[in-house]
């Protein structure tokens, strides 16, 4: 009785670590792929909105805060022609902006895509997909700007 | 007659104004707060908008804190949480300052000077003075522009991380203005 008890005893602790070792190698495992999550490639993410530059811009200068409400840290899809492409560090960044007001919609992109973007020339029409930043509006400038990265060619 | 001359003088005068304020806005700022233990609160703007007055030495720069761009999406999401910038109340950092030593920087002179800019940095809605020499290079009509300095984030009531991140981020700032 006392053998069978000891037996019994010996096999729950064995249960016991099995589970906690598991418990832990799930907890390492999820800590492991958080640290070292990457941001999923934005050419092969769903657009959540897809807008005309022109459009968009304006929506931003009528009401800025429904518009951030309802843009920022969302995957967007930007038709537009190039106004300007312009240098930022090692990269270049695009821009897309109205004429009448001078505010404008700038795209910089994933690294992956800058060959595609090298590419491109002022006076293009493009079709740009990209994390929002939101929109504010310049105190240097005197317009209303809206910032994207992450940004990939269509 | 007066009123040509009028027109030309002010027409004159825009175009020097224009001239002395060289603006970009596509400049880069790189938020560096790594350890030895973490690597991941890194990362770069590179749509700032940026302003210099040539003839004051009035420097400027604007910046979404949702624009600073990380690889890893959870250290992205925690500097824009309320602990750290949050963003979706303070969504701009600003910059704005003057060069001390303007006359030993010739903009009309192709050249490399260096300039020390002193001014006010606003971050999280909170203002601290700020100070740093800057490398300025006058290459054309283009003005250069780059700079080291340090933050330190408990000024700004910044992070809760206990010591995992850099309590003085490096903070590097570049401009190409036109």
């Amino acid at each position: 009785m006392v053998s069978e008890n000891k037996k019994l005893s010996k096999s729950s602790i064995k249960k016991f670590l099995i589970a906690i070792a598991i418990l832990v190698a799930i907890g390492i495992a999820a800590v492991w792929y958080i640290f070292t999550e990457t941001f999923t490639d934005t050419a092969i993410e769903k657009a959540a909105f897809t807008v005309t530059a022109h459009l968009f811009i304006k929506e931003f200068e009528t009401d800025l805060v429904k518009s951030n409400k309802k843009y920022t840290e969302q995957i967007i899809t930007v038709n537009g022609r190039i106004d300007a492409i312009e240098n930022a560090d090692t990269t270049v960044n695009i821009k897309m902006a109205d004429s009448t007001t001078g505010s404008y919609a700038i795209f910089a992109f994933q690294q992956k895509d800058m060959a595609k973007v090298k590419q491109l020339k002022e006076g293009d029409s493009v079709s740009i997909k990209g994390s929002c930043s939101g929109g504010a509006y310049s105190d240097i400038l005197q317009m209303h700007f809206i910032n994207f990265k992450r940004c990939a060619v269509n | 007659m007066k009123k040509t001359i009028l027109l030309m003088a002010v027409a004159i005068s825009s175009v020097a104004v224009f001239a002395q304020k060289k603006t970009t806005t596509s400049g880069t700022i790189a938020f560096d707060a790594t350890t030895a233990i973490d690597a991941l609160p890194k990362a770069e703007n590179k749509t700032v908008i940026a302003a210099i007055d040539t003839k004051s030495g009035t420097v400027l720069f604007e910046a979404l804190v949702k624009s600073f761009s990380f690889g890893n999406p959870m250290m992205q999401e925690h500097f824009n949480s309320p602990k750290w910038f949050d963003s979706d109340k303070d969504p701009k950092a600003s910059f704005s300052g003057t060069i001390t030593n303007l006359k030993e920087v010739n903009f009309k002179k192709d050249g490399i000077y260096k300039a020390t800019v002193d001014g006010d940095l606003t971050l999280k809605g909170i203002t601290n003075k700020v100070s740093t020499v800057a490398t300025i290079e006058v290459k054309g009509k283009s003005v250069i522009t780059t700079a080291d300095f340090t933050v330190k984030l408990v000024d700004y009531k910044i992070g809760d991380a206990k010591g995992k991140l850099a309590g003085e981020p490096k903070i590097t700032v570049s401009a190409v203005l036109n």
